[in-house]
């Protein structure tokens, strides 16, 4: 133990509670209804949003809401061994997970029959992939124009060294003891994704769970600030 | 008229406090009055709005929209609207009293042909339906076809028709303007039609941003011809 | 498959629910923090290494522990194998339909693999043979009978019963070979962890959702606590959201209900091995 942490810094040089350097861009790919770019410490993931749209297969139509489909992809090169491109279990569940982050801050209620797909693509992974996937595909959505209760930002807390940290990396979740991502959305103060892997006390928890929280606003500044540079600076050129 | 506060907000984003009615993108959190779109909040005393700047278009009825028939079948025509829903033109909306065993719907309207109508029904249960029976509304022989994203068309058409009746009025083009984004421009020569489009691309490109009308107007002005 | 399901429950049954979950009932007579009776029984399966089928209340899963020699993971040379699966055979309800595991068997799965490794409940370094080259690769596999919800605690309970009664034959390497000898090891356990799954309905958090309850549910968690009473994993399901206050609820729930369950599982599993 020890490792990780030295004299109060972390292996990265980072802060008990400081955030890796976060971008992100909107309106990235032209063919999308909405599309987000977020570089998150090494991450680097492309969001695209799709919809409302027809649904196919018809059967997945809902008569009173839209129908929310989420797809969280690694590409073969994006990890040190290549990635057979078929979706794993692991894909699997964060595709699952991730929608059902996002879902609560959508008014589906207001598209009924129609589709809304989600496509998360990591370029390049890092930790803490699902949380940035969630926070770009929340900045896609609102470029999309769906309707939405709130935003959404996520981001990672954990234990490395017996400490609580915020905002873990690659080699912090390999080596450390904890990993808690957390999705918030901040105006409603409600968390829709809660995940733990590692051992924590309950008093551990909580603190784990307000670092996260912490994190998810910083992540949420940023998100803000994007989408007012991309829709809104040729006001304050102007005025 | 009383006052009205405009705003930029973002999803999630609080605009005011208090008891308004929501008219348009606007939720409630506690007593305080969010966002759920990208757009300009409007404040008055009719309630709050937010008109927003990104989205597909959603169809409502009195709409007027510009279509392509993609596909026929033996009572309607069904009708690309540029949104998630396929639109229908009933046959009975063109034929009087239709009959299917007699009428040959190929004489009226075949599958390509460009459409200007409007929505006459519409609901979260069924498809759109439309209509050609009114004046400026059918078969679009001529013009040139232009897409813009359909939250700007407002803008396009400014206040009252203001900044659409300031472009036609200088270039001394028509300009339909579908408010599914999809628009057709005829004119007498070229140059002009393209003058029409520069400015349509120039306020989908700066819709949100104050003094447009005058911007265009003298934009327009310098460089006809 | 919920959506399907969900429109079988009727809605006047939906308003009573949530009326009794008001004044703290259920519609099955449990209080909102009570199991349903928990059934186990282990060893029933002989051709497997370790088995259990756990009953709660009509939820019904069996699971299965198998045995094999395979070669470790590259990087974790020192350590044996563990590998959980869960399926849900179309036998167990109306709407199951067979083929490969959708993305609910799939969660479920490794949401109960994630309480088992991070809990460290096996010490997977005694299960080595040689390192490097051998080790032992214990594959864990349930197969859900029938459903009536909380699979995942259900899931979970049958995984850790199977285990802890689960024999290891022990391999040796005499001159480079491989041999089975006839003795038998325990499985290596450091500690028990219990899965505890709470619904969110209509802002009541109940535990043990029946498939009534969780067709009703805002949000599903999943909190796996060890001995220690320390939380080991957690998953969040489903599309509904949770406030701060109802998190800190939910882990001292999650840590109040695991101590009974443990003793019950430790009652079953250490008493009948007294028997024999």
């Amino acid at each position: 133990m020890g490792k990780l942490i030295q004299n109060g810094i972390r292996i990265d040089g980072r802060k008990f509670d400081e955030l890796r350097p976060v971008k992100i861009e909107v309106g990235v790919l032209k063919n999308a209804d909405g599309s987000a770019y977020i570089e998150f410490g090494n991450n680097k993931i492309v969001v695209a949003v799709y919809g409302p749209k027809e649904v196919h297969p018809k059967h997945m139509e809902m008569p009173d809401k839209a129908t929310l489909r989420c797809r969280y992809h690694m590409s073969p090169f994006s990890v040190e061994e290549r990635k057979n491109p078929a979706p794993s279990r692991r894909e699997i569940e964060i595709s699952k997970v991730t929608r059902e982050a996002l879902e609560p801050a959508l008014i589906l209620e207001d598209y009924p029959r129609t589709a809304i797909d989600i496509y998360v693509e990591v370029l390049q992974s890092d930790g803490g992939s699902r949380c940035a996937g969630i926070t770009a595909a929340a900045v896609a959505l609102a470029d999309a124009g769906i309707g939405m209760r709130d935003m959404v930002c996520a981001c990672a807390a954990g234990k490395v060294d017996d400490t609580i940290v915020l905002d873990i990396s690659d080699v912090e979740d390999k080596e450390g003891q904890a990993d808690m991502p957390v999705a918030y959305l901040p105006n409603l103060k409600q968390i829709s994704l809660m995940q733990l892997d590692g051992k924590l006390t309950a008093e551990e928890y909580e603190e784990c769970l307000n670092f996260a929280l912490k994190g998810c606003l910083q992540v949420y500044e940023i998100q803000k600030e994007t989408l007012q540079k991309r829709y809104f600076s040729e006001v304050s050129k102007s005025e | 008229m009383s006052e009205i506060k405009r705003k930029y907000v973002l999803p999630g984003d609080y605009i005011v406090d208090g008891n308004y009615r929501l008219l348009l993108n606007a939720i409630k959190i506690g007593n305080s009055i969010h966002s759920t779109r990208i757009g300009i909040a409007e404040v008055s005393d009719d309630g709050v709005r937010v008109i927003p700047l990104s989205g597909v278009y959603i169809p409502r009825v009195g709409d007027l929209v510009i279509g392509k028939i993609i596909s026929q079948s033996a009572l309607a025509w069904d009708v690309d609207i540029n949104s998630c829903f396929i639109a229908h033109l009933p046959a009975q909306d063109v034929f009087e009293d239709f009959n299917p065993a007699k009428d040959d719907m190929k004489k009226k309207f075949n599958i390509g042909d460009l459409l200007t109508c409007r929505i006459t029904a519409f609901d979260r249960s069924r498809d759109p339906l439309l209509t050609v029976a009114d004046k400026d509304l059918g078969k679009i022989k001529e013009g040139e076809i232009v897409k813009i994203a359909p939250t700007k068309v407002p803008r396009l058409i400014g206040k009252r028709g203001s900044m659409i009746q300031t472009i036609e009025n200088i270039t001394k083009c028509n300009v339909i303007v579908g408010q599914n984004g999809i628009l057709v421009i005829s004119g007498e020569d070229k140059s002009s039609i393209e003058l029409t489009i520069k400015a349509i691309k120039i306020i989908e490109k700066e819709a949100h941003t104050p003094n447009l009308t005058q911007r265009i107007k003298e934009m327009l002005e310098k460089e006809k011809v | 498959m919920s959506r399907r399901s969900s429109i079988v429950i009727e809605h006047l049954r939906q308003e009573q629910m949530e009326a009794l979950l008001k004044v703290g009932k259920r519609l099955d007579g449990r209080g909102l923090t009570d199991y349903r009776e928990l059934k186990i029984e282990t060893g029933l399966i002989k051709k497997a290494e370790g088995s259990a089928l756990v009953s709660l209340g009509n939820t019904q899963v069996i699971a299965g522990v198998k045995i094999e020699v395979d070669k470790p993971f590259p990087d974790m040379p020192d350590k044996g194998l563990l590998i959980c699966n869960a399926e849900v055979l179309p036998l167990a309800s109306a709407y199951a339909e067979p083929g490969p595991p959708d993305e609910a068997a799939i969660e479920l799965a490794r949401v109960v693999d994630r309480g088992i490794r991070e809990s460290e409940m096996i010490d997977l370094s005694k299960l080595v043979i040689k390192e490097n080259e051998k080790v032992y690769a214990v594959f864990i596999d349930v197969s859900i009978l029938n459903t009536d919800g909380n699979l995942f605690d259900a899931t979970s309970y049958a995984v850790v019963s199977a285990l802890l009664t689960t024999k290891i034959p022990k391999y040796e390497i005499i001159n480079n070979e491989l041999i089975k000898t006839n003795e038998f090891i325990n499985m290596p356990i450091n500690t028990i962890p219990i899965s505890v799954t709470m619904a969110k309905i209509n802002n009541s958090i109940v535990v043990d959702p029946t498939n009534e309850e969780e067709m009703c549910m805002d949000a599903r968690v999943t909190m796996t606590v060890d001995e220690a009473n320390r939380v080991c994993a957690v998953q969040k399901g489903e599309r509904g959201t949770l406030s701060i206050e109802q998190i800190k609820e939910i882990i001292n729930l999650a840590i109040y209900k695991s101590v009974d369950i443990r003793e019950k599982i430790k009652g079953v599993v250490y008493g009948k091995e007294k028997e024999q």
